[in-house]
C-alpha cells in the first residue's frame, strides 16, 4: 500500500502514471476492435497496457490503469458504476507486478519457460479477476447490469490481452526500459518488501477472496442458488441485495489480502 | 472517434464555475440512480438534459454517439429480460423472461444508462480539461493527481496521434489489421502498439526534468493563472442541483419512481 502512496512524491512516477493513463485511454478510445456485448464492452487490445505498465512501472501502472479507464470511460459513458470501475482498474494495474514479486522470485517477466509463462498467467489472472469481481459487483448492486454478464466478459477480455498482446510487448520493451534505469525498482528504491511469510498470506486471502466473489456472484446473479438464511424478499431479481451481502464480504477478503502483499 | 467533445460556445452552462459543473454531473448520477420507472427518469431530468443540448449546442457530439445510444438502450433492455425473471409471462421466448415488469425495468435500465452518457457528454462539451481538473482540485483531491489526469488527458491526442501513423504506415506495407478471428485481430496490433510505447517512453524522461526544472513538487498548492470566481448564476445553479436531487430522492422514498407494485 505504501507504494501507491509514495509515488506521488516521485516526478517521474507521477509522469509515468500519466504516461500509462494516456497509453490505456489512447488504445481504448479508438481501437475497439470486435465487440462483445455491443453497447457493454468489445474486445480491447489497449487491456494489454496495464499489464505490461504493471511489470516495467509498479504503483505508477496502478493509478495509471485507473485514471487511463476513467478517461475511456468518459468517452463511452460515465456511471455511478465507474467510481468502483477505477478502483477495479487500479487492481489490475497494481496485482500483476505485487503477484510478480511474490512469485517470480527476482526472475524476469520475459522469461519463456513453461515455469515462468505460468507464473506470469497467475498473475495476469489474479488481477483480471480482482477486476472483472469489483465492476461486477458494483453493477449489479446498483443495478445497472447483472454480475454474471460482466463479471465473466471481464475476465475472458483482460485475459485475452494480457496472453495474447502483452507477452509481446513486454518482450520488445522490458529489456530497453530495464536498460534505460525506468524500471520501477530502479525509480522508487525506497519502497521495501514486506517479510515474504505476511506477503504469501495476502496472496491466499486475495486468491480465496476474489474467487469466492467471482463463484458467489455468478450463482446468485444467475439465480442458480437461493441462500435460504436471506429473508425471501431479499432473494428476487436483480438479485442485488443477495450478491452485495454475500459476494461483498469476498471482496473484502481479497482486498485486505491485496493490501497485505 | 472524436478525443475532445468540448464545444467552445460561451453560454450560461459553459461559463458556470467548474465545481458547479462536477457537482452537476453528481446529481445527475444521484438523480437517475434513485428511479426506475422509464417515465420518471424521462421527466423532468430526460427533458431537462435535452434542454441544455439544445442550450450548449452539443447536438453534434450526440449524432456522433448515436448510436451508442441506440446499442446502450436495446442490449440494456435485452439483457435484463433474461436476468429479471419477474411478473407473468405476456410471450414464450426460450431464455427470456418477457414480462410487462421485465419490459418496463429493462427499458428503464436502458434508459438510466442512455442519461449517464448524456450526463457525461454535456459535461464534456461544456467543461475544459483545465476546468475539469481545477474543479477536483476544489474538492480537495491532491493536486498531484489532479495535474496526472490533466496531464493524461492532454497526452491522449498526442499517442493517438502517432498510433494512427503507425497504423497507416503499417497498411501502406500491406499490412491487414483486420485479418483472421478475434484473438488473430487483437494480435495484429503488436506492431502497433510496441512504437507508441516506445515513443511515450522517450518523452517521459524529458518531461519529468522539465517539471522539476519549474518547480513541480516545492509546493502542494501552487498558484494558477486560471481563478473563477463564484458568480450568483453559480448559486443559483447549485440551489437548483440541490432541489433536482431531492425531488428524485422524494421520487423513491414515496415510491412514485418505482415501477409497479412488485417494486
Amino acid at each position: 500500500m505504501s507504494d501507491l502512496r509514495l509515488m506521488w512524491r516521485n516526478t517521474r512516477m507521477v509522469v509515468l502514471c500519466a504516461i500509462s493513463a494516456a497509453l490505456y485511454a489512447a488504445v481504448l478510445v479508438p481501437f475497439k476492435v470486435v465487440p462483445l456485448i455491443p453497447g457493454v464492452t468489445e474486445l480491447r487490445p489497449a487491456n494489454a497496457i496495464p499489464i505490461v505498465c504493471s511489470f516495467l512501472f509498479g504503483p505508477a501502472a496502478a493509478w495509471g490503469s485507473a485514471i487511463g479507464n476513467m478517461i475511456g470511460d468518459f468517452f463511452g459513458g460515465v456511471s455511478p458504476g465507474d467510481i468502483f470501475g477505477f478502483f477495479a482498474n487500479l487492481a489490475y494495474g497494481w496485482i500483476p507486478y505485487k503477484v510478480w514479486e511474490l512469485i517470480g522470485r527476482g526472475q524476469s517477466p520475459i522469461s519463456r519457460s513453461p515455469l515462468g509463462i505460468l507464473k506470469y498467467a497467475i498473475a495476469c489472472l489474479a488481477a483480471s479477476v480482482l477486476c472483472a469481481d469489483l465492476v461486477g459487483w458494483a453493477d449489479n448492486v446498483l443495478v445497472i447490469r447483472p454480475f454474471a454478464m460482466l463479471g465473466n466478459v471481464i475476465i475472458f477480455n483482460n485475459m485475452v490481452s494480457a496472453l495474447v498482446l502483452s507477452p509481446f510487448i513486454l518482450a520488445a520493451v522490458y529489456p530497453r526500459v530495464k536498460k534505460g534505469r525506468m524500471l520501477y525498482a530502479d525509480v522508487m528504491p525506497e519502497v521495501k518488501l514486506k517479510p515474504v511469510g505476511i506477503r504469501a498470506c495476502g496472496f491466499a486471502l486475495l486468491i480465496a477472496g476474489e474467487g469466492g466473489a467471482w463463484i458467489f456472484g455468478n450463482l446468485l446473479s444467475t439465480g442458480y442458488w437461493e441462500p435460504k438464511f436471506l429473508p425471501a424478499w431479499m432473494i428476487v431479481a436483480p438479485y442485488d441485495k443477495p450478491v452485495a451481502i454475500i459476494a461483498g464480504p469476498f471482496l473484502l477478503l481479497a482486498f485486505a489480502g491485496l493490501l497485505m502483499m | 472517434m472524436p478525443i475532445y467533445l468540448y464545444i467552445d460556445r460561451g453560454t450560461f452552462v459553459h461559463r458556470l464555475h467548474p465545481t458547479v459543473k462536477v457537482f452537476a454531473l453528481f446529481v445527475m448520477f444521484w438523480s437517475v440512480y434513485w428511479v426506475d420507472n422509464p417515465i420518471a427518469l424521462l421527466i423532468p431530468i430526460g427533458v431537462l438534459m435535452l434542454w441544455v443540448a439544445q442550450l450548449t449546442d452539443s447536438w453534434p457530439n450526440f449524432y456522433r454517439l448515436r448510436w451508442l445510444f441506440a446499442i446502450l438502450v436495446f442490449t440494456t433492455t435485452i439483457a435484463w429480460m433474461v436476468f429479471y425473471r419477474r411478473g407473468a409471462v405476456l410471450v414464450n421466448v426460450p431464455i427470456f423472461h418477457v414480462s410487462r415488469l421485465s419490459l418496463v425495468f429493462g427499458v428503464g435500465r436502458g434508459i438510466k444508462l442512455a442519461e449517464l452518457l448524456a450526463a457525461s457528454v454535456l459535461f464534456l462539451s461544456t467543461t475544459k480539461i483545465e476546468e475539469f481538473t481545477y474543479g477536483l482540485q476544489r474538492m480537495r483531491v491532491p493536486y498531484r493527481v489532479g495535474f496526472a489526469i490533466s496531464l493524461s488527458f492532454r497526452l491522449v491526442p498526442l499517442f493517438i496521434d502517432s498510433a494512427v501513423t503507425i497504423v497507416d504506415a503499417q497498411r501502406l506495407r500491406g499490412y491487414d489489421f483486420n485479418q483472421g478471428g478475434p484473438i488473430e485481430r487483437v494480435r495484429r496490433y503488436v506492431p502497433v502498439v510496441i512504437p507508441v510505447f516506445m515513443g511515450a517512453l522517450r518523452k517521459a524522461n524529458n518531461m519529468a526534468m522539465a517539471l522539476e526544472a519549474r518547480g513541480f513538487g516545492f509546493s502542494h498548492e501552487p498558484t494558477t493563472f486560471i481563478e473563477y470566481q463564484v458568480t450568483p448564476a453559480d448559486i443559483a445553479a447549485f440551489a437548483f442541483l440541490i432541489g433536482l436531487g431531492a425531488l428524485y430522492f422524494m421520487l423513491y422514498w414515496t415510491g412514485l419512481g418505482g415501477i409497479g407494485p412488485l417494486k
